[in-house]
């Protein structure tokens, strides 16, 4: 953004000034991300560059760390560690429970958006309040809250304890991200719809849905960033064979500070750049089709 | 478009799901280093292992009582054998969680001591088995360590040395739970260190722990994590650290780290192996047990992990076979357990802890928050 | 009346319209609530009722009652002043040696709360009773372990003797009761919540107030810029949102440590002397700013949605009639964002409160928060009634600040970027 012609010299340096503090704001937000990427590439098994690294000689890096995330063991790597397949593992289990938490989450948070959005919702603002609580309640409260409750039933130290605990915290984001979509949604739609004959289910899946489906997606990728993300409730209800990455990576960073949570690390970032580019695109057609800003 | 996204992401979940493997015994233990060392001394050389018949799955847990007693009221033993703290031990043992064992057809020591006789009293008056449910493992411990380059003239010996900030001036690393860092500040008292446990437990012995621990207000840089204090020494944060010896030993052994060991005053808590009860396995898993606790297993562990042998008779055969750690240095110097070291030890008491635990706890936050 | 009767307007089935209107509205009203039921019992099912049960907790104490009911009834005639007389002994006896197991693990993990010793003595004395046959049991009871003979121990039940206790809330801010139930402070040594909350509360505010001066500057540039460029800038706010919070606390902890990025940069530009490396973490400092960072978003966001609706005129309009363009930002452009600000601030004032991973990994010591004593008497010392107190504490004063912000923003107005 050029700055008008009239500015005086002393606006132009605090204009400037401005600018510089917002990069270093910009850069202390995504420095910290991305500086692990080459560390995870690291040949030594410490956490910092190493002079070699610096000076990029081709033995500096390697993919040791690489195969040890995916179990892959040779018998040259240093044996400080146990082969395990304790990431892949961990994967496995933050997708299981990630997935059903975020199908759970999208189908009852769709279904309840639809109601909220619809002009006659009784009792709207308090429902919403109570819809949305497991985003505002902290972590650690919900996560003990859950531990005692579920533990009477059995459900500690399972994959249904944890994927309800999971769902609950992922429907406040489906809800709001539909709700933002419905509300530039011309209800005119539906009634031309039924009176062409068409049932409320043909309805739902021909007409309502395609429209809300950006916002039903998004909704679902916030649902499953916070279960795979999520490890408070994991550390509490899970048991070892309920190990997730994040989990995984808490006890790593704990006990056996290896590289390889940087290699998980680097995955995660990856993924959340993947999703990140994918609610962004569907925000931005949303903006497109309907000028809804989700 | 959505077809290849689906096929793609099935492909992924199908790999996933391929990678967890099949095993017919599973072992639980603490991971990282400690479960590595079990492995290449018990696992690998367990005789049904080796001709290809059994397949050990490891296992990692956090410790505690809570899986094992899901499973055993469920019904549903999946462990096989686990490796315990003390405390589990008896508490399990006394709720029934675990299979008690007949210690009687274990394998003697080499001077014709029985089994039980062979896990020696070590001056605190723990011998033998702590519960009939628990084969002995190996001592770890808190020790003090130190950079000797920090010190150029005179060297910290004693731990009443790591109590006196004039005579060696620094900060000292402490980890932030009041274990053993209690039983310290006693020894340096003066409190001999087979007395310490005594005076603990009597009136008003906490409080001369915390008085001697005034000495070292403001001198503490606390860590919570095993992986920290290390750190904190080798960068020169502190220049004296209570650390894990296991930690200690493989910084020095394997990556060449130089720290010293003040042995005096070091805090012995033990690991042991149980069964859970009702575990599917169970004639195997006590086969297990019998090979993991035989002098030549229990040395072969220290190969690679410097804790010591609970079994007196497995340091015997390392002292025989210097340099014994697997890449070819001497490991005794590194070793928590020689008769020597033992004399000047404390062996924590599990079940007073169990009871003060909670208390002391909040006292050694407080005295942490006064730490500035 | 005839007329009133023409006036009605009837459908075509010869419904009145209003009455007809009116069934629809109902039915609307009912299908839209039928969409909104599964999830709403879903959440009060999994969600509210736990937590609602584990604020019960708090003040529970019918456990330990059902285990020693008689002795508790003897207990209220005693006078405390010396030890109680054979009755009580032998009804002690008698509930020890009938109780059931589990349940008597329970009670002595509960009685190990209010004077440490309590587990051991009740397990030792479960197992070592069987052997005594018959009374008196005083003495018997006493040469099985002489803590029987303590008064402080008997002293300590007192406060027990109710179904009901708030005993945890006291402990939770460090009183508690005496023998006689009155409220006492704590013994110094063991003052430790109170600091702990000013603790928690001091960060967050801290972390809050950061993310403000850090936060303000880009949201207002990210609100200006042409959405072309604020698009592409966005993205460095949003990738941190999606990012995970162990991945960017691990980044932090090698940055901040003693060898790591940050101190190693500064040696290498020859700011400060290689053996100067400055402590970062495991300290208040590494807190802070790991917190800051992961929080920002949170702030940002808000922000931006409530400058995003900002015209631009007013400023231009105060510019035209002459403001400092610093005084006009001051006096026409703040006021418009507060709710931007108030959103951003308990957003983030809320997560902060309430942290735990993070202050766990990078705050060595000074990292033990509130959210620390929670977890560690939920899966260390088993003391949930103390857990649910820390944590209803917590909760109310989270579920106001929830109300504030109600208040000034409205709940339907949060935005995800």
């Amino acid at each position: 953004m050029a700055l008008p012609t009239y500015t005086t010299t002393g606006q132009r340096i605090g204009y400037y000034t401005y600018l510089f503090y917002c990069g270093l704001v910009f850069f202390f937000l995504i420095a910290p991300i991305f500086m692990i990427v080459p560390l995870s590439f690291n040949q030594s098994p410490f956490f910092g560059f190493t002079p070699e690294m610096l000076r990029f000689e081709p033995e500096a890096f390697s993919l040791r760390w690489y195969r040890q995330m995916l179990g892959i063991c040779r018998p040259d790597d240093i044996i400080t560690t146990v082969c395990t397949n304790k990431w892949m593992i961990g994967t496995k289990n933050s997708f299981i429970i990630g997935l059903a938490a975020t199908f759970l989450a999208t189908a009852l948070g769709t279904t309840a958006a639809l109601g909220l959005s619809r002009p006659h919702m009784p009792f709207k603002g308090t429902l919403m309040a109570l819809l949305i609580s497991p985003m505002i309640v902290p972590l650690i409260i919900t996560a003990a809250g859950i531990f005692f409750f579920y533990a009477k039933f059995g459900l500690v130290g399972t994959y249904t304890g944890l994927i309800l605990a999971h769902t609950a915290l992922g429907t406040p984001f489906v809800v709001i991200t539909v709700t933002a979509t419905l509300t530039g949604f011309d209800t005119n739609l539906i009634r031309a719809s039924q009176s062409l004959g068409a049932d409320t289910m043909r309805t739902f899946f021909k007409v309502i849905m395609p429209l809300i489906l950006p916002g039903v997606i998004s909704g679902a990728l916030f649902a499953f960033i916070t279960s795979f993300d999520e490890v408070v409730v994991v550390l509490f209800l899970g048991s070892v064979e309920q190990q997730t990455i994040p989990r995984q990576m808490w006890s790593g960073i704990r006990q056996e500070i290896s590289p390889v949570i940087l290699c998980m690390a680097t995955c995660l970032v990856i993924l959340s750049i993947f999703l990140l580019t994918t609610v962004e695109l569907l925000r931005r057609r949303a903006e497109r089709l309907r000028g809804i800003r989700l | 478009m959505f077809k290849l996204i689906k096929i793609a992401f099935l492909g992924a979940i199908g790999m996933v799901f391929a990678a967890t493997a099949y095993a017919d015994f599973t072992f639980v233990s603490w991971g990282g280093a400690y479960t590595m060392s079990q492995q290449k001394g018990y696992i690998d050389t367990w005789g049904p292992v080796k001709d290809g018949s059994t397949k050990v799955s490891v296992e990692n847990y956090n410790g505690g009582l809570g899986e094992v007693k899901a499973q055993v009221e469920s019904g549903n033993v999946t462990w096989d054998v686990v490796d315990i703290l003390p405390v589990d031990a008896i508490n399990g043992c006394d709720e029934g969680l675990l299979e008690e064992l007949d210690f009687s057809s274990w394998e003697k020591a080499p001077n014709g001591d029985s089994f039980l006789d062979s896990i020696p009293e070590n001056g605190t008056g723990v011998s033998g088995t702590i519960s009939p449910c628990a084969a002995p493992q190996i001592w770890w411990t808190y020790v003090v360590i130190f950079d000797p380059k920090a010190f150029p003239g005179k060297k910290p010996k004693r731990m009443k040395d790591f109590f006196d900030v004039e005579k060696f001036p620094g900060k000292r690393g402490v980890h932030t739970w009041p274990q053993a860092i209690l039983e310290m500040a006693l020894v340096a008292d003066g409190v001999k260190p087979n007395k310490v446990n005594k005076i603990l437990q009597s009136t008003g012995g906490t409080d001369r722990a915390f008085a001697k621990l005034e000495e070292l207000k403001g001198h503490v840089v606390h860590w919570s994590a095993g992986a920290q204090p290390l750190e904190l020494v080798s960068s020169g944060e502190v220049v004296m650290s209570i650390v894990y010896n296991g930690r200690a030993g493989a910084a020095i052994l394997s990556e060449g780290a130089s720290f010293d060991y003040i042995w005096e005053g070091q805090v012995l808590d033990g690991d042991w192996v149980a069964i859970p009860k009702g575990s599917k396995n169970k004639a195997e898993a006590i086969e297990f047990l019998k090979h993991a606790t035989t002098c030549a297993s229990q040395a072969e562990q220290a190969k690679y992990i410097t804790y010591g042998p609970m079994r007196s008779c497995g340091n015997d055969i390392i002292k025989k076979n210097e340099p014994w750690f697997h890449n070819g240095i001497a490991v005794l110097p590194h070793m928590p357990t020689t008769k020597k070291r033992m004399k000047k030890s404390v062996v924590t008491d599990p079940v007073w802890w169990a009871d003060h635990n909670a208390e002391l706890k909040e006292q050694w936050a407080a005295w942490m928050a006064g730490n500035k | 009346m005839n007329q009133a009767a023409k006036a009605e307007i009837l459908t075509t089935d010869g419904i009145p319209l209003k009455v007809s209107l009116r069934r629809a509205e109902r039915i609307n009203k009912f299908r839209a609530f039928a969409l909104v039921l599964p999830l709403t019992l879903f959440i009060i099912i999994t969600f509210v009722i736990p937590i609602i049960a584990m604020l019960t907790r708090s003040v529970d104490d019918k456990q330990i009652n059902t285990v020693f009911p008689k002795t508790f009834e003897l207990y209220k005639q005693w006078d405390r002043k010396e030890l109680p007389t054979e009755e009580m002994y032998a009804t002690m006896f008698g509930e020890i040696v009938n109780a059931d197991k589990r349940a008597i693990g329970k009670a002595s993990t509960r009685m190990n709360y209010s004077k440490s010793g309590w587990k051991s003595l009740i397990k030792k004395s479960k197992r070592k009773f069987k052997k005594i046959k018959e009374g008196p049991y005083k003495e018997q009871m006493i040469a099985v372990d002489k803590r029987w003979g303590e008064i402080g121990f008997w002293k300590a039940l007192g406060e027990m003797a109710d179904p009901i206790t708030f005993g945890y809330f006291l402990n939770a801010v460090d009183l508690k009761y005496d023998s006689n139930k009155e409220i006492i402070r704590q013994p110094e040594n063991r003052r430790i919540y109170n600091y702990t909350w000013y603790k928690t509360v001091k960060i967050s505010v801290l972390v809050t107030l950061f993310c403000l001066i850090l936060g303000y500057p880009i949201a207002y540039l990210l609100a200006t810029l042409p959405l072309k460029y604020s698009n592409l800038l966005m993205i460095f706010v949003l990738l941190p949102f999606w990012t995970s919070l162990l991945v960017r606390t691990v980044s932090w902890i090698i940055i901040l440590m003693k060898k790591g990025v940050f101190n190693s940069i500064l040696v290498w530009a020859g700011i400060i002397a290689d053996e100067n490396r400055m402590q970062l973490i495991y300290n208040e400092t590494g807190t802070l700013i790991a917190m800051t960072q992961i929080l920002l978003p949170f702030m940002v966001l808000p922000l931006y949605a409530v400058m995003k609706t900002i015209s631009p005129t007013y400023m231009r309009a105060a510019l035209n009639l002459g403001a400092h363009p610093m005084h006009a930002f001051y006096r026409i452009y703040m006021p418009q964002t507060v709710p931007g600000i108030s959103a951003g601030g308990l957003l983030v004032f809320v997560l902060a409160i309430g942290y735990f991973i993070t202050p766990e990994l990078v705050g060595g010591a000074d990292g033990q928060l509130i959210g620390h004593w929670i977890a560690y008497h939920l899966k260390s010392t088993l003391n949930w009634g103390l857990c649910a107190a820390l944590g209803t504490i917590l909760l109310v004063v989270m579920l106001a600040l929830y109300w504030v912000y109600n208040k000034v923003v409205g709940i339907e107005n949060i935005k995800l970027g």
